[in-house]
Protein backbone atom coordinates (compact mmCIF):
# COMPACT_ATOMS: atom_id res chain seq x y z
CA UNK A 1 0.00 0.00 0.00
CA UNK A 2 1.52 3.15 -0.63
CA UNK A 3 1.38 6.69 1.41
CA UNK A 4 -2.01 8.37 2.42
CA UNK A 5 -0.80 11.30 0.40
CA UNK A 6 0.22 9.90 -2.64
CA UNK A 7 -2.85 7.95 -3.06
CA UNK A 8 -5.56 11.46 -2.57
CA UNK A 9 -3.20 13.39 -4.79
CA UNK A 10 -3.81 10.11 -7.70
CA UNK A 11 -6.95 10.12 -6.58
CA UNK A 12 -7.93 14.12 -7.11
CA UNK A 13 -5.78 13.92 -10.27
CA UNK A 14 -8.07 11.01 -11.73
CA UNK A 15 -11.21 13.29 -10.72
CA UNK A 16 -10.17 16.40 -12.30
CA UNK A 17 -9.54 14.70 -15.15
CA UNK A 18 -12.89 12.45 -15.36
CA UNK A 19 -14.84 15.97 -14.78
CA UNK A 20 -13.69 17.10 -17.81
CA UNK A 21 -15.32 14.87 -19.28
CA UNK A 22 -18.44 14.62 -18.16
CA UNK A 23 -19.11 18.25 -18.05
CA UNK A 24 -18.69 18.61 -21.23
CA UNK A 25 -18.05 15.40 -22.86
CA UNK A 26 -20.82 15.08 -25.27
CA UNK A 27 -20.20 18.20 -27.43
CA UNK A 28 -17.27 18.90 -29.72
CA UNK A 29 -14.60 20.79 -28.48
CA UNK A 30 -15.58 18.87 -25.06
CA UNK A 31 -13.91 20.89 -22.10
CA UNK A 32 -12.81 23.69 -24.51
CA UNK A 33 -16.27 25.60 -23.84
CA UNK A 34 -16.25 26.02 -20.43
CA UNK A 35 -13.11 28.57 -21.21
CA UNK A 36 -14.38 29.84 -24.13
CA UNK A 37 -18.12 30.28 -23.15
CA UNK A 38 -17.45 32.80 -20.16
CA UNK A 39 -15.09 34.40 -22.06
CA UNK A 40 -16.72 35.33 -25.25
CA UNK A 41 -19.97 36.20 -22.96
CA UNK A 42 -17.99 38.80 -20.96
CA UNK A 43 -17.43 40.20 -24.26
CA UNK A 44 -20.20 40.41 -25.93
CA UNK A 45 -21.62 42.35 -22.78
CA UNK A 46 -18.34 44.33 -22.45
CA UNK A 47 -20.08 45.60 -26.17
CA UNK A 48 -23.06 45.85 -25.46
CA UNK A 49 -22.02 48.19 -22.59
CA UNK A 50 -19.40 50.10 -24.75
CA UNK A 51 -21.65 50.79 -27.74
CA UNK A 52 -24.24 52.08 -25.21
CA UNK A 53 -21.51 54.69 -24.64
CA UNK A 54 -21.16 53.77 -21.00
CA UNK A 55 -17.56 55.42 -19.39
CA UNK A 56 -15.34 53.17 -17.00
CA UNK A 57 -15.98 54.41 -13.35
CA UNK A 58 -11.95 54.35 -13.46
CA UNK A 59 -9.45 54.29 -16.20
CA UNK A 60 -10.29 55.10 -19.72
CA UNK A 61 -11.34 51.26 -20.86
CA UNK A 62 -14.73 50.00 -20.11
CA UNK A 63 -13.62 46.94 -20.86
CA UNK A 64 -10.63 46.47 -18.86
CA UNK A 65 -12.51 48.00 -15.50
CA UNK A 66 -15.28 45.79 -16.32
CA UNK A 67 -13.13 42.59 -16.67
CA UNK A 68 -11.21 43.34 -13.65
CA UNK A 69 -14.25 42.99 -11.73
CA UNK A 70 -16.57 40.42 -13.35
CA UNK A 71 -13.43 37.86 -14.08
CA UNK A 72 -13.16 37.74 -10.67
CA UNK A 73 -16.65 37.64 -9.19
CA UNK A 74 -17.24 34.73 -11.79
CA UNK A 75 -14.73 32.83 -10.41
CA UNK A 76 -15.98 33.53 -6.70
CA UNK A 77 -19.49 32.89 -7.13
CA UNK A 78 -18.46 29.79 -9.60
CA UNK A 79 -16.85 28.35 -7.23
CA UNK A 80 -19.08 28.90 -4.33
CA UNK A 81 -21.78 27.40 -6.29
CA UNK A 82 -20.41 24.45 -8.08
CA UNK A 83 -19.14 23.31 -4.38
CA UNK A 84 -22.06 23.49 -3.11
CA UNK A 85 -24.21 20.31 -5.23
CA UNK A 86 -20.74 19.11 -5.51
CA UNK A 87 -21.13 15.89 -3.24
CA UNK A 88 -24.53 15.48 -4.75
CA UNK A 89 -24.31 15.48 -7.85
CA UNK A 90 -20.67 13.02 -7.66
CA UNK A 91 -22.53 10.56 -5.06
CA UNK A 92 -22.19 7.83 -7.01
CA UNK A 93 -18.63 8.28 -6.62
CA UNK A 94 -18.78 7.79 -3.49
CA UNK A 95 -19.52 4.06 -3.70
CA UNK A 96 -15.54 4.04 -4.36
CA UNK A 97 -13.96 3.75 -0.50
CA UNK A 98 -11.04 5.52 -2.27
CA UNK A 99 -13.01 8.56 -2.69
CA UNK A 100 -14.28 10.57 -0.13
CA UNK A 101 -16.19 13.98 -0.11
CA UNK A 102 -13.14 16.03 0.58
CA UNK A 103 -11.64 14.59 -2.51
CA UNK A 104 -14.90 15.82 -4.69
CA UNK A 105 -14.47 19.37 -3.44
CA UNK A 106 -10.93 19.79 -4.18
CA UNK A 107 -10.97 18.60 -7.39
CA UNK A 108 -13.90 20.72 -8.45
CA UNK A 109 -11.74 23.22 -6.75
CA UNK A 110 -8.65 22.72 -8.74
CA UNK A 111 -10.68 22.20 -12.14
CA UNK A 112 -12.67 25.69 -11.88
CA UNK A 113 -9.73 27.60 -10.31
CA UNK A 114 -7.36 26.64 -13.54
CA UNK A 115 -10.73 27.00 -15.71
CA UNK A 116 -10.97 30.51 -14.89
CA UNK A 117 -7.34 31.34 -14.84
CA UNK A 118 -7.46 30.45 -18.68
CA UNK A 119 -10.92 32.55 -18.87
CA UNK A 120 -8.67 35.23 -17.27
CA UNK A 121 -5.39 34.88 -19.15
CA UNK A 122 -7.73 34.65 -22.63
CA UNK A 123 -10.16 37.89 -21.90
CA UNK A 124 -6.97 39.88 -20.65
CA UNK A 125 -4.76 38.66 -23.17
CA UNK A 126 -7.42 39.87 -25.74
CA UNK A 127 -8.35 43.16 -24.89
CA UNK A 128 -4.77 43.78 -24.62
CA UNK A 129 -3.88 42.43 -27.90
CA UNK A 130 -6.73 44.66 -28.95
CA UNK A 131 -4.90 47.73 -27.80
CA UNK A 132 -8.22 48.22 -25.47
CA UNK A 133 -5.68 48.21 -21.91
CA UNK A 134 -2.07 48.00 -21.08
CA UNK A 135 -0.12 44.91 -19.34
CA UNK A 136 -0.59 44.47 -15.68
CA UNK A 137 1.31 46.58 -13.27
CA UNK A 138 1.39 44.94 -10.72
CA UNK A 139 1.14 40.56 -11.77
CA UNK A 140 2.07 39.16 -8.44
CA UNK A 141 -0.97 41.51 -6.82
CA UNK A 142 -3.37 40.61 -9.49
CA UNK A 143 -2.28 36.88 -8.98
CA UNK A 144 -2.25 36.80 -5.08
CA UNK A 145 -5.98 38.55 -4.92
CA UNK A 146 -7.07 35.72 -7.60
CA UNK A 147 -5.93 33.27 -5.46
CA UNK A 148 -7.28 34.41 -2.12
CA UNK A 149 -10.59 35.18 -3.87
CA UNK A 150 -10.44 31.12 -4.89
CA UNK A 151 -9.77 30.47 -1.63
CA UNK A 152 -13.21 32.35 -0.42
CA UNK A 153 -15.33 30.20 -3.05
CA UNK A 154 -13.93 27.62 -1.51
CA UNK A 155 -14.56 28.57 2.17
CA UNK A 156 -18.45 29.24 1.14
CA UNK A 157 -18.54 26.52 -1.13
CA UNK A 158 -17.83 24.09 1.43
CA UNK A 159 -19.91 25.72 3.93
CA UNK A 160 -22.42 26.07 1.65
CA UNK A 161 -22.06 22.05 0.96
CA UNK A 162 -22.71 21.38 4.54
CA UNK A 163 -25.55 23.50 5.13
CA UNK A 164 -27.45 22.14 1.82
CA UNK A 165 -26.88 18.68 3.25
CA UNK A 166 -28.03 19.40 6.59
CA UNK A 167 -30.46 21.40 5.04
CA UNK A 168 -31.82 21.45 1.62
CA UNK A 169 -33.65 24.29 1.43
CA UNK A 170 -30.54 26.40 1.47
CA UNK A 171 -30.12 26.12 -2.24
CA UNK A 172 -32.68 28.02 -2.72
CA UNK A 173 -32.11 30.44 0.13
CA UNK A 174 -28.30 30.90 -1.36
CA UNK A 175 -29.55 31.94 -4.39
CA UNK A 176 -31.64 34.75 -3.09
CA UNK A 177 -29.35 35.79 -0.48
CA UNK A 178 -26.30 35.45 -3.14
CA UNK A 179 -27.94 37.23 -6.41
CA UNK A 180 -27.74 40.90 -4.87
CA UNK A 181 -23.83 40.59 -4.64
CA UNK A 182 -23.75 41.27 -7.98
CA UNK A 183 -24.20 44.51 -7.50
CA UNK A 184 -22.44 44.48 -3.99
CA UNK A 185 -19.04 43.84 -5.26
CA UNK A 186 -17.54 46.46 -7.19
CA UNK A 187 -18.39 45.23 -10.60
CA UNK A 188 -19.41 48.46 -12.44
CA UNK A 189 -18.32 51.45 -10.05
CA UNK A 190 -15.38 52.04 -7.51
CA UNK A 191 -16.92 51.77 -3.87
CA UNK A 192 -14.78 54.98 -2.97
CA UNK A 193 -17.32 57.61 -5.32
CA UNK A 194 -19.91 56.55 -3.02
CA UNK A 195 -20.79 58.07 0.53
CA UNK A 196 -19.02 56.85 3.33
CA UNK A 197 -22.41 55.42 4.66
CA UNK A 198 -22.64 53.37 1.76
CA UNK A 199 -19.12 52.50 1.11
CA UNK A 200 -18.90 51.38 5.10
CA UNK A 201 -22.04 48.96 4.47
CA UNK A 202 -20.63 47.64 1.45
CA UNK A 203 -17.26 47.05 3.40
CA UNK A 204 -18.66 43.98 4.44
CA UNK A 205 -18.49 42.22 1.65
CA UNK A 206 -15.54 39.89 1.88
CA UNK A 207 -15.59 39.79 -2.35
CA UNK A 208 -15.18 43.48 -3.11
CA UNK A 209 -11.77 43.07 -1.28
CA UNK A 210 -11.03 40.93 -3.53
CA UNK A 211 -11.90 42.59 -6.50
CA UNK A 212 -10.38 45.89 -5.03
CA UNK A 213 -7.18 44.47 -4.45
CA UNK A 214 -7.26 42.58 -8.18
CA UNK A 215 -8.00 46.04 -9.41
CA UNK A 216 -5.12 47.78 -7.13
CA UNK A 217 -2.50 44.94 -8.89
CA UNK A 218 -3.75 45.77 -12.10
CA UNK A 219 -3.60 49.56 -12.74
CA UNK A 220 -1.01 50.37 -10.42
CA UNK A 221 -2.72 54.10 -9.74
CA UNK A 222 -6.05 52.71 -8.76
CA UNK A 223 -5.83 53.20 -4.65
CA UNK A 224 -8.96 51.66 -2.51
CA UNK A 225 -9.27 53.44 0.57
CA UNK A 226 -11.98 50.57 1.37
CA UNK A 227 -9.39 47.41 0.84
CA UNK A 228 -8.49 45.65 3.89
CA UNK A 229 -6.61 42.51 3.07
CA UNK A 230 -6.74 41.61 6.67
CA UNK A 231 -10.60 41.73 6.72
CA UNK A 232 -10.75 39.47 3.33
CA UNK A 233 -7.88 37.31 5.16
CA UNK A 234 -10.23 36.98 8.20
CA UNK A 235 -13.51 35.72 6.16
CA UNK A 236 -11.17 33.06 4.20
CA UNK A 237 -10.12 31.44 7.10
CA UNK A 238 -13.84 31.54 9.02
CA UNK A 239 -15.24 30.01 5.76
CA UNK A 240 -12.12 27.21 5.30
CA UNK A 241 -12.68 26.61 8.78
CA UNK A 242 -16.25 26.32 9.15
CA UNK A 243 -16.43 24.21 5.70
CA UNK A 244 -14.26 21.31 6.21
CA UNK A 245 -15.10 21.17 9.57
CA UNK A 246 -18.59 20.78 9.45
CA UNK A 247 -17.99 18.53 6.09
CA UNK A 248 -15.58 16.01 8.81
CA UNK A 249 -18.48 16.54 11.18
CA UNK A 250 -21.66 15.65 9.02
CA UNK A 251 -19.54 13.35 6.59
CA UNK A 252 -21.52 9.81 8.12
CA UNK A 253 -24.43 11.40 7.59
CA UNK A 254 -24.30 11.11 4.11
CA UNK A 255 -26.93 9.07 2.48
CA UNK B 1 -8.18 -8.93 8.25
CA UNK B 2 -11.26 -6.81 8.60
CA UNK B 3 -12.49 -5.94 12.47
CA UNK B 4 -15.47 -4.24 13.59
CA UNK B 5 -14.84 -2.75 16.71
CA UNK B 6 -18.52 -1.25 18.73
CA UNK B 7 -19.78 -0.69 15.18
CA UNK B 8 -22.94 1.40 15.54
CA UNK B 9 -25.21 2.61 12.28
CA UNK B 10 -28.19 4.29 12.28
CA UNK B 11 -30.17 5.99 9.55
CA UNK B 12 -32.23 9.10 10.23
CA UNK B 13 -35.05 10.08 7.50
CA UNK B 14 -38.09 12.13 7.99
CA UNK B 15 -38.20 11.69 11.18
CA UNK B 16 -37.72 7.40 11.16
CA UNK B 17 -34.71 6.04 12.59
CA UNK B 18 -33.61 3.11 11.13
CA UNK B 19 -30.88 0.81 12.96
CA UNK B 20 -28.94 -1.62 10.29
CA UNK B 21 -26.24 -2.32 13.18
CA UNK B 22 -26.26 -1.86 17.40
CA UNK B 23 -22.84 -2.37 18.21
CA UNK B 24 -21.17 -4.85 16.51
CA UNK B 25 -17.89 -6.22 17.02
CA UNK B 26 -17.06 -9.06 14.89
CA UNK B 27 -13.88 -9.93 12.78
CA UNK B 28 -13.72 -11.55 9.51
CA UNK B 29 -10.29 -13.63 9.37
CA UNK B 30 -8.17 -13.81 6.10
CA UNK B 31 -7.95 -16.44 4.10
CA UNK B 32 -11.81 -16.92 4.44
CA UNK B 33 -14.60 -16.40 1.94
CA UNK B 34 -17.95 -15.25 3.62
CA UNK B 35 -21.62 -15.19 2.66
CA UNK B 36 -23.81 -12.44 4.32
CA UNK B 37 -27.21 -13.41 4.66
CA UNK B 38 -30.27 -11.32 6.10
CA UNK B 39 -33.76 -10.16 5.11
CA UNK B 40 -34.46 -7.78 2.23
CA UNK B 41 -34.07 -4.57 3.68
CA UNK B 42 -32.18 -5.64 7.01
CA UNK B 43 -28.95 -3.46 5.66
CA UNK B 44 -26.52 -5.80 4.10
CA UNK B 45 -25.53 -3.26 1.17
CA UNK B 46 -24.83 -1.00 4.18
CA UNK B 47 -23.07 -3.41 5.62
CA UNK B 48 -20.93 -4.05 2.81
CA UNK B 49 -20.41 -0.10 2.37
CA UNK B 50 -19.18 0.15 5.84
CA UNK B 51 -16.79 -3.04 5.29
CA UNK B 52 -15.37 -1.33 2.03
CA UNK B 53 -14.91 2.20 3.53
CA UNK B 54 -17.17 3.42 1.79
CA UNK B 55 -19.82 4.57 4.64
CA UNK B 56 -18.40 5.91 7.75
CA UNK B 57 -20.50 4.36 11.34
CA UNK B 58 -21.94 6.42 13.65
CA UNK B 59 -19.47 4.85 16.24
CA UNK B 60 -16.93 2.15 16.61
CA UNK B 61 -13.77 1.77 14.41
CA UNK B 62 -13.63 -0.56 11.12
CA UNK B 63 -9.71 -1.94 10.60
CA UNK B 64 -8.74 -3.45 7.82
CA UNK B 65 -5.26 -4.26 6.51
CA UNK B 66 -6.49 -5.71 3.21
CA UNK B 67 -6.84 -3.84 0.09
CA UNK B 68 -10.61 -4.32 0.04
CA UNK B 69 -12.65 -3.32 -3.27
CA UNK B 70 -15.69 -1.50 -4.13
CA UNK B 71 -18.71 -3.17 -3.25
CA UNK B 72 -19.44 -4.97 -7.18
CA UNK B 73 -22.26 -5.53 -8.72
CA UNK B 74 -23.58 -1.73 -9.61
CA UNK B 75 -21.87 0.61 -11.84
CA UNK B 76 -22.72 3.43 -9.54
CA UNK B 77 -19.73 5.26 -10.01
CA UNK B 78 -19.48 5.30 -13.53
CA UNK B 79 -20.14 8.47 -15.71
CA UNK B 80 -23.08 8.26 -18.30
CA UNK B 81 -21.69 10.89 -20.22
CA UNK B 82 -18.35 9.22 -20.52
CA UNK B 83 -17.26 6.18 -22.71
CA UNK B 84 -16.32 2.55 -21.30
CA UNK B 85 -12.98 3.47 -21.96
CA UNK B 86 -12.86 7.07 -20.38
CA UNK B 87 -14.61 4.89 -17.20
CA UNK B 88 -12.11 2.44 -17.22
CA UNK B 89 -9.24 5.02 -17.67
CA UNK B 90 -10.61 6.92 -14.38
CA UNK B 91 -11.04 4.32 -12.26
CA UNK B 92 -7.07 2.89 -13.29
CA UNK B 93 -5.72 6.22 -12.46
CA UNK B 94 -7.64 6.03 -9.38
CA UNK B 95 -6.08 2.86 -8.58
CA UNK B 96 -2.84 3.59 -10.30
CA UNK B 97 -2.98 0.54 -12.35
CA UNK B 98 -1.53 1.05 -16.03
CA UNK B 99 -4.38 2.44 -17.68
CA UNK B 100 -3.62 0.83 -21.21
CA UNK B 101 -3.33 -2.40 -19.55
CA UNK B 102 -6.52 -2.18 -17.71
CA UNK B 103 -8.20 -1.13 -20.93
CA UNK B 104 -7.21 -4.33 -22.80
CA UNK B 105 -7.73 -6.67 -19.83
CA UNK B 106 -11.35 -4.74 -20.11
CA UNK B 107 -12.11 -5.32 -23.63
CA UNK B 108 -11.26 -8.51 -23.38
CA UNK B 109 -13.36 -9.51 -21.11
CA UNK B 110 -16.38 -7.63 -21.32
CA UNK B 111 -16.32 -8.39 -24.95
CA UNK B 112 -18.13 -4.90 -25.45
CA UNK B 113 -15.61 -4.68 -28.93
CA UNK B 114 -16.57 -0.70 -30.23
CA UNK B 115 -19.28 -0.16 -27.41
CA UNK B 116 -16.60 0.35 -25.29
CA UNK B 117 -15.87 3.63 -27.54
CA UNK B 118 -19.59 4.91 -26.78
CA UNK B 119 -21.10 6.63 -23.78
CA UNK B 120 -22.23 4.19 -20.93
CA UNK B 121 -25.54 5.84 -21.67
CA UNK B 122 -26.41 3.88 -24.64
CA UNK B 123 -25.69 0.66 -22.76
CA UNK B 124 -27.97 -1.58 -21.90
CA UNK B 125 -27.96 -3.07 -18.04
CA UNK B 126 -26.14 -5.79 -19.35
CA UNK B 127 -23.67 -4.47 -20.88
CA UNK B 128 -23.44 -2.44 -18.22
CA UNK B 129 -22.87 -5.12 -15.59
CA UNK B 130 -20.39 -6.59 -18.16
CA UNK B 131 -18.18 -3.28 -17.77
CA UNK B 132 -18.35 -3.02 -14.26
CA UNK B 133 -17.70 -6.78 -13.66
CA UNK B 134 -14.61 -6.57 -16.01
CA UNK B 135 -13.21 -3.08 -14.48
CA UNK B 136 -13.22 -5.00 -10.85
CA UNK B 137 -12.00 -7.45 -12.03
CA UNK B 138 -9.06 -6.31 -13.72
CA UNK B 139 -7.42 -4.37 -10.37
CA UNK B 140 -5.76 -6.65 -7.94
CA UNK B 141 -7.63 -6.54 -4.44
CA UNK B 142 -7.08 -9.04 -1.99
CA UNK B 143 -10.52 -8.86 -1.27
CA UNK B 144 -13.43 -8.59 -3.06
CA UNK B 145 -16.73 -7.46 -2.01
CA UNK B 146 -19.78 -8.70 -4.25
CA UNK B 147 -23.36 -7.53 -3.81
CA UNK B 148 -25.51 -9.78 -5.62
CA UNK B 149 -23.79 -10.38 -8.89
CA UNK B 150 -25.39 -13.38 -10.17
CA UNK B 151 -27.46 -12.03 -12.76
CA UNK B 152 -24.69 -10.76 -15.07
CA UNK B 153 -24.99 -11.48 -19.09
CA UNK B 154 -25.88 -14.95 -20.59
CA UNK B 155 -24.65 -18.36 -19.88
CA UNK B 156 -21.46 -17.98 -22.08
CA UNK B 157 -20.44 -15.11 -20.34
CA UNK B 158 -21.50 -16.62 -16.77
CA UNK B 159 -19.37 -19.08 -16.87
CA UNK B 160 -16.13 -16.31 -18.14
CA UNK B 161 -16.81 -15.41 -14.85
CA UNK B 162 -17.09 -18.23 -13.02
CA UNK B 163 -13.24 -18.98 -14.41
CA UNK B 164 -11.96 -15.97 -13.69
CA UNK B 165 -13.59 -15.84 -9.94
CA UNK B 166 -12.03 -19.47 -9.59
CA UNK B 167 -8.62 -17.91 -10.62
CA UNK B 168 -9.00 -14.69 -8.58
CA UNK B 169 -9.99 -16.66 -5.66
CA UNK B 170 -6.55 -18.20 -5.57
CA UNK B 171 -5.14 -14.76 -4.30
CA UNK B 172 -7.95 -13.11 -2.76
CA UNK B 173 -11.31 -13.57 -0.45
CA UNK B 174 -14.81 -12.50 -1.19
CA UNK B 175 -17.13 -11.17 0.83
CA UNK B 176 -20.62 -11.92 -0.97
CA UNK B 177 -24.37 -10.63 -0.56
CA UNK B 178 -26.53 -13.07 -2.43
CA UNK B 179 -30.40 -14.42 -2.36
CA UNK B 180 -29.33 -18.13 -3.93
CA UNK B 181 -28.41 -20.32 -1.85
CA UNK B 182 -26.36 -22.43 -4.33
CA UNK B 183 -24.10 -19.52 -5.14
CA UNK B 184 -23.17 -18.97 -1.36
CA UNK B 185 -23.05 -22.53 -0.62
CA UNK B 186 -20.10 -22.90 -3.78
CA UNK B 187 -18.53 -20.39 -3.13
CA UNK B 188 -18.40 -19.59 0.57
CA UNK B 189 -17.20 -21.02 3.42
CA UNK B 190 -18.66 -19.65 6.04
CA UNK B 191 -21.59 -16.72 6.73
CA UNK B 192 -22.54 -14.44 8.22
CA UNK B 193 -26.34 -13.07 9.57
CA UNK B 194 -27.31 -10.01 9.89
CA UNK B 195 -31.02 -9.61 11.48
CA UNK B 196 -32.76 -7.00 13.41
CA UNK B 197 -29.11 -5.08 14.07
CA UNK B 198 -27.31 -8.35 15.14
CA UNK B 199 -24.46 -9.77 13.22
CA UNK B 200 -24.31 -13.29 13.76
CA UNK B 201 -20.55 -15.69 12.69
CA UNK B 202 -21.23 -18.85 11.74
CA UNK B 203 -18.43 -21.39 10.96
CA UNK B 204 -20.44 -23.52 8.87
CA UNK B 205 -22.80 -22.06 5.77
CA UNK B 206 -25.38 -24.66 6.52
CA UNK B 207 -25.76 -23.74 9.92
CA UNK B 208 -26.47 -19.98 8.63
CA UNK B 209 -28.61 -20.88 6.38
CA UNK B 210 -30.66 -22.74 8.54
CA UNK B 211 -31.28 -20.10 10.81
CA UNK B 212 -31.87 -17.69 7.61
CA UNK B 213 -34.45 -19.89 6.83
CA UNK B 214 -35.89 -20.13 10.33
CA UNK B 215 -36.06 -16.30 10.60
CA UNK B 216 -37.85 -15.79 7.29
CA UNK B 217 -40.62 -17.81 8.45
CA UNK B 218 -41.35 -15.97 11.72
Amino acid sequence: MDGVITTQVRVIGALVLRETRTAFGDTQLGYLWAIVNPALSTLVLVLIFSSLGRSPAFGTSFALFFATGILPFQTYSKLSNSLMTAINTSRGLLSYPLVNETDILLSKYILIVLTYLMIIILFFWLIIWGDEAPLPVRVEECASAFLVLTLLGLGAGTTNAVLFRLWPTWKQLESIISRPLFFLSAIFYVPDDFPTHVVKVLSWNPVLHGIEWFREGYYGNYHSSVLSKSYLITCVTILLVLGFFGERLYRKKSI
Amino acid sequence: MIKFQDVRKTYRLKGVTKTILKSVSTCFPEGKNIGILGHNGAGKSTFMRLIAGAELPDSGRIKRNVKVSWPLGFGGGFAGKMTGIENVRFVARMYGEDTERMIDFVEDFSELGPSMALPIQTYSSGMKARLAFGVSMAVNFECYLIDEITAVGDARFKRKCDDIFETKLKHANIIMISHSEATIKKLCDSACLLHEGELTMYDSVDEALAQHRKNQLK
